[in-house]
């Protein structure tokens, strides 16, 4: 009987063990993370890099950097892959310290923010990661602060596009370097535009114009956005309107309202309609279905134009112009001194205007660096592709995505709440409240 | 009256085969559609209308995305991953639900409560302090770290327990009589007369951890650690995805579960057909 309770008890505590492990954790901080240091070091360190380092380039050259390996994740696949790890191994090759980059793919961007963040909880971040900033709002804390190391080692951080010069100071240091960039642009049928003796519009009351013709003509809609959050913040922008802050929403007023009417009449006249189960526009603008559309420059590649020819344009505007930048930066988490110092001879090469050119040319990405633009080899590669070039003629008014808590959530949110509006044919002031009212309820809890 | 009676008897097979074709069609055609689109080229398969058939078959979409990832050592992974977590998660429910059911022992209401009310916690909740654990214990990149977690399961081992109770008494205290002990019980009368429910809930773990995607990732960093539903987000980027590969590596995904189905396919309906056991 004795044995029997025994056997009985040992049973529900090895069940209770291995299924209430999840319960038990207690986050043990006094234990040595791997990194070795606490984050509230980051700022320490570099702080004290800045003080061995104040008299330049040449210093931290001499200074020497130990042979040792940096662990990048990425979320690249296929071709970009390919070119990412192409890259890679000529500076794993050609550098002169023995560092090597270690790149590991971490799934679609989805997946590789969750790993982020589960990563940043057990303090177990890599010592670079591709990022948009508003996954990183929550341990921006955990990150590098970089303004030392481009003050005193990078060519010229003004030649980088000034759009995302701005995007990687938004937490109030230099938190990034840019690397995978793309923008929306506006793919368009341009055999059907012709026949129609249209051409791209490049005005909101253009676009109105031509979405009537088509509409009329040939019983399609005339536009559609593969993202509706950045469509609207794009709209708000372009008609000198704010967006959100830490507070909430800014566009409840009056120049919010007149946007959010164009939208919902473009929306409610038959002249736009939703991606829906697509998910991108390239399939429907491919059979024909839709006349333009406004996507991500690196999507031309899976738009098929079979019978038709593809045009692409600048977004339109109206008081103002404003594009959306899309794509990652690279930051940094590494808390060693040394890695630091390796992770960033990595990020200068990748940045370099040379290396910017050949990875926007292999992969439909944009150039970081206004001199990458310039360049001759680039020139002659716009001149066989459209995209960037209307990606570059927007490359002086790109406007990023928000970054501080919550505005991930947001996004989202914003999304919803149109497509939802647009579903129900709402009028614009019924679909300013409930926009107002999904943001609000978001960042002012 | 005997013909019309063979007459009325046709029409019922009839009708009874129709129906049973037709949810069979039902049930068979995300499959086929699958397949058929995996043998399409990009055009082809978000063409509208939609054409049901490819002109040329695409068989290189099968090879293309073949090499796109190591499949080969996912599928090893995969196997190795599933093998174990079933043969721990069966173990644990097998001998908890012999607890919780035939057992008697201070406190076995409370912990069975207890079990049950962790089914409560969404499993997203769970992931970061699982993650955590798994750091601490340096098991990041180890087969372990996808295997421990999931040898056990509160949902499978309620199941077996219900199932468990419904073993008559007097089967138990027979054996008893005739000095036979908890453990040979168990495994001599228990497990052969619910084999049916135990070869449901491998079945069912097997399904699972052949689909499982976000632990997997979560816990390894190595190329060479991953499973094969990581190797499918290849064909996925910011702006499109290729969904003839898509479709093409979900085919090899799925084909070892449809065959794994095939052989334990008798077990299945025995546990529909099996009748019960009167006291």
């Amino acid at each position: 009987m004795k044995l029997k309770k025994g056997l009985a008890v040992a049973l529900t505590a090895t069940m209770a063990f291995s299924t209430l492990t999840g319960c038990s954790n207690n986050g043990s901080n006094n234990e040595t993370t791997t990194n070795g240091t606490t984050p509230s070091e980051t700022t320490s360190v570099a702080e004290s890099t800045s003080a061995t380092e104040t008299t330049g380039n040449a210093v931290v050259a001499d200074n020497g950097i130990e042979p040792c390996t940096i662990e990048f994740w990425h979320a690249m696949s296929n071709k970009q892959e390919e070119e990412l790890t192409a890259l890679t191994d000529k500076f794993n090759a050609e550098n002169e310290y023995g560092i090597t980059v270690n790149l590991t793919n971490q799934g679609a961007y989805k997946d590789l923010s969750s790993k982020l963040t589960a990563n940043a909880a057990a303090d177990t971040l890599p010592d670079l990661a591709q990022a948009y900033n508003n996954w990183l709002s929550a341990y921006s804390d955990k990150l590098v602060h970089l303004d030392d190391f481009v003050a005193n080692d990078f060519d010229n951080w003004d030649d980088i596009v000034a759009g995302y010069r701005d995007e990687n100071s938004q937490f109030g240091f230099i938190s990034g370097v840019p690397f995978n960039k793309s923008t929306y642009v506006l793919f368009y049928n341009k055999t059907m535009f012709d026949e129609l003796g249209l051409s791209a519009p490049l005005t909101w009351d253009e676009l109105l114009e031509v979405a009537k013709v088509i509409k009329d003509e040939k019983g399609i809609e005339a536009i559609g956005w593969d993202d509706l959050a950045g469509m609207f913040q794009a709209m708000l922008v372009q008609n000198g309107c704010g967006y959100i802050d830490e507070t909430g929403a800014l566009f409840d007023n009056e120049k919010g309202l007149e946007t959010v009417e164009y939208i919902m009449n473009l929306y409610n006249n038959g002249y736009a309609r939703l991606v829906g189960e697509d998910k991108y526009f390239s399939n429907v603008i491919s059979n024909q279905l839709i006349a333009s559309y406004v996507g991500s420059s690196t999507g031309a590649s899976y738009i098929t134009a079979d019978g038709w020819e593809l045009g692409v344009a600048p977004l339109v505007s109206n008081t103002e112009m404003a594009a959306n930048a899309a794509g990652t930066n690279i930051v940094m988490f590494s808390q060693d001194t040394n890695k630091q110092k390796a992770a960033w001879e990595y990020l200068k090469f990748l940045t370099s205007a040379e290396s910017t050119t050949e990875w926007a040319m292999a992969t439909g990405y944009l150039p970081v660096r206004t001199s990458a633009y310039e360049s001759e080899t680039y020139q002659t590669f716009m001149a066989t592709d459209p995209t960037s070039v209307a990606a570059y003629s927007q490359s002086a008014y790109f406007i990023s995505q928000p970054a501080f808590e919550g505005s991930y959530d947001v996004m989202t949110a914003i999304s919803n709440t149109l497509e939802e509006q647009i579903l129900n044919e709402a009028d614009a002031q019924t679909t300013l409240d409930a926009l107002v009212k999904a943001v609000n309820d978001i960042l002012q809890k | 009256m005997s013909k019309k009676r063979k007459i009325m008897n046709i029409i019922a097979t009839v009708l009874k085969y129709a129906i049973l074709i037709l949810g069979a069609l039902f049930t068979l055609m995300p499959f086929l559609w699958m397949i058929i689109s995996s043998l399409k080229t990009p055009a082809e398969i978000t063409a509208i209308p939609p054409k049901l058939l490819p002109s040329v078959p695409q068989w290189s979409n099968y090879a293309e995305a073949w090499k796109a990832a190591p499949f080969p050592r996912y599928f090893l992974n995969t196997i190795i991953v599933t093998i174990f977590s079933t043969i721990g998660v069966l173990a644990t429910a097998i001998l908890s639900a012999f607890a919780f059911s035939r057992l008697n022992f201070p406190g076995k209401k409370l912990v069975f409560s207890l079990f049950l009310a962790t089914l409560m916690i969404p499993g997203e909740m769970l992931i970061i302090t699982n993650f955590i654990t798994i750091t601490k214990l340096k098991w990041i990149d180890t087969y372990q770290a996808m295997i421990v977690p999931y040898m056990s399961n509160v949902f499978y081992i309620y199941l077996l327990t219900q199932f468990f109770s419904q073993v008559p008494d007097s089967l138990y205290l027979a054996a008893k009589v005739d000095k036979c002990s908890d453990f040979k019980f168990m495994m001599k009368i228990m497990v052969p007369m619910n084999k049916s429910a135990i070869t449901t809930i491998a079945i069912l773990n097997i399904i699972g951890c052949w689909n499982s995607f976000l632990w997997p990732l979560l816990v390894t960093n190595d190329r060479n650690m991953r499973v094969i539903s990581n190797g499918l987000v290849r064909f996925q980027t910011e702006a499109g995805s290729d969904y003839q590969l898509i479709m093409a590596a979900s085919t090899i995904m799925v084909m070892p579960i449809i065959i794994v189905y095939l052989f334990l396919r008798k077990y299945i309906i025995e546990g529909v057909t099996q009748s019960g056991l009167k006291s």
